[in-house]
């Protein structure tokens, strides 16, 4: 038994990845839900990956690289609204040219300027093995904010991501809880690339909800799922990395993403198992 | 047949579990006593596995021939970093992939001794011939690679012979001072060999600024740099590559060196262009015997004969 602890005893470095690890879980499991309710894995990729350039050039002006990563953040939906609104194209294509356009223009800071290459790897796959007590006490209150916005928000939210057009009626503006839900995937994941990256902070935001969604029908039992399994995926990536000395941030990914293929597969043995039971029944 | 699933995945988990347990705890630190001292990278290892002798447990993280600018340490390795009782770095940002895991190990208390803080910083200096503007190469921008100057590793085994006695307890001078003597020995045998080189073709080419130190030392000149910049993590552009071009053309110099993390179709370009040879030097890593001396012995003569 010992074995699955002492590392996080022995190594307070690892200690604070777990809790970084923890906190991402949880804000992912959240936000995530939403994500696969809703149908905004689309802009959330694009999120993930636009975040960059802003990232980029704080690093450049010794700026922290989250106060980049919101201003691109800002950028990327203010840009998305703005298409949307003022032509006829669909958000899809808002999405995909602001996506496009963030990253490239990302690309090109970063080969402008020649100290680089080495930090462009960090920014992409994270540093969760080089998390301080700092970047905890920040990823705890984005926590808690997400988790706080959710639940004063619930109601809205759940008819949203159920029934859009109750929500209407409801007298809520759709517009304005689809933003916040927009402004919170974004929080997320602004906070969430220091540990695992802007490349995987996606899957941690698809894999847990993901699986938990097959799992579950209510919203509230989704995100608690898929938290749990995001902590999974933490503590097993972790320790994993650890006995077979593999990427921290890449094996915590891994993880999440092979428990969402295992659930989907019990899930849909279970599923035929039925089928035949049924038929037998004859 | 649901109820044959659920058995089957009860089974396999407990398996699985059954299977982690079985595995070996991790060994314990061999508690003998001995004081464990990290070194970041294999040339300064070197160097201080020859001063400590047999006195203490000295691990070097990056493995001979890695790149240490870009090098980036594993679970384990920020574990034996963190736990270290003193860990020797070079400074001056030459542990580029490190810096993480060195501010980890910082946190959790560990002594450092930074070689940089005991000899002269030797910074970029004007007309060293970096074509490109970029303010990351600008004059005044601090050098890390000191350990081509054997005088300059003179002084940081002083240094660190006197660390060792203050922060672990450790008596090292009789070893120190013959590491002194075959400093001093070898500096002198690279100033006889250089002598041999007119000093009209004493001009350097390298693949990135590596040779800083050494060129001071020995009266060479620093024409250009393939990447120019203190590390090879940059990347050359267009417009640097015909500005190097030109100036090796007015230096008229003889050969470019290539080395560890040199872009090779850049510099075989380059070498088409201008018309010099093209030879390929080890700055960054030591021999197969693991033997600083010999490593300097060996640049100092493929830099003199490519020069001839």
């Amino acid at each position: 038994m010992s074995i699955l602890i002492q590392p996080f005893l022995a190594n307070s470095f690892l200690l604070r990845a777990l809790i970084a690890g923890m906190l991402v879980s949880i804000s992912c499991g959240v936000v995530g839900t939403f994500i696969v309710l809703r149908g905004l894995a689309f802009i959330g990729d694009a999120l993930a990956h636009g975040v960059l350039p802003g990232i980029a050039v704080a690093i450049l002006l010794g700026v922290p690289g989250i106060v980049g990563a919101a201003v691109s953040a800002v950028v990327m939906i203010g840009g998305i609204s703005f298409i949307t609104n003022k032509s006829r194209l669909s958000s899809d294509t808002a999405i995909g040219l602001l996506f496009v356009g963030m990253l490239a223009l990302g690309v090109v800071i970063v080969s402008r300027s020649t100290t680089f290459s080495g930090d462009l790897v960090r920014i992409l796959f994270g540093e969760i093995l080089g998390i301080n007590t700092q970047s905890i006490i920040l990823q705890a209150v984005a926590t808690v904010v997400i988790i706080t916005i959710t639940i004063v928000g619930a109601r809205p939210f759940l008819l949203l991501c159920f029934s859009p057009e109750q929500a209407q009626v409801s007298g809520f503006s759709a517009r304005f809880y689809h933003n916040l839900m927009l402004a919170m995937i974004a929080l997320a994941v602004i906070i969430s690339f220091q540990t695992v990256g802007t490349m995987l902070v996606f899957g941690m935001l698809l894999a847990p909800a993901g699986a938990a969604a097959l799992l579950a029908k209510r919203m509230k039992t989704m995100m608690i799922y898929a938290s749990l399994i995001g902590m999974v995926s933490v503590y097993s990536g972790l320790l994993i990395s650890y006995y077979f000395n593999l990427a921290a941030g890449s094996a915590i990914v891994l993880v999440a993403v092979v428990i969402f293929f295992a659930v989907m597969l019990i899930k849909n043995l279970q599923a035929a198992s039925l089928r035949k039971g049924a038929l037998s029944h004859d | 047949m649901r109820n044959c699933f659920k058995t089957f995945i009860t089974i396999l988990l407990i398996s699985a579990f059954l299977g982690l347990s079985a595995c070996q705890p991790l060994a314990a630190s061999t508690n003998t006593g001995k004081k464990t001292i990290v070194v970041t990278y294999s040339i300064l290892g070197s160097i201080v596995k020859e001063l400590v002798g047999d006195q203490a447990n000295v691990i070097v993280s990056m493995p001979n021939g890695q790149d240490p600018h870009e090098w980036e340490p594993s679970v384990r390795d920020i574990e034996t970093l963190t736990h270290a009782d003193l860990i020797v770095q070079n400074g001056l940002g030459l542990e580029g992939g490190m810096e993480k895991a060195l501010a980890q190990a910082q946190a959790a208390g560990v002594k450092f001794f930074t070689a940089s803080d005991y000899i002269t910083i030797r910074t970029v200096g004007a007309g060293e011939g970096i074509p490109s503007g970029d303010p990351d190469q600008s004059i005044g921008a601090q050098d890390p690679h000191l350990w081509t100057d054997p005088v300059a590793m003179k002084q940081i085994v002083d240094a660190l012979a006197q660390t060792m006695k203050s922060e672990l307890g450790l008596d090292v001078s009789a070893n120190a001072t013959t590491l002194d003597s075959q400093l001093d020995t070898l500096n002198q045998d690279i100033i006889n060999e250089v002598a041999t080189l007119p000093t009209g073709e004493r001009k350097l080419v390298t693949g990135h600024e590596s040779l800083g130190y050494f060129a001071q030392r020995y009266g060479f000149k620093l024409v250009g740099a393939i990447i120019p910049s203190l590390n090879t993590q940059a990347e050359a552009s267009a417009e640097d590559m015909s500005a190097l071009a030109k100036l090796i053309k007015d230096n008229q110099v003889k050969a470019i060196f290539t080395e560890l993390g040199t872009p090779a179709n850049v510099s075989q370009s380059i070498g088409t262009e201008t018309g010099v040879k093209v030879i390929e030097i080890t700055t960054h890593a030591l021999p197969a015997n693991g033997d600083y001396f010999d490593f300097m012995h060996n640049l100092a003569q493929t830099i003199v004969d490519g020069l001839k």
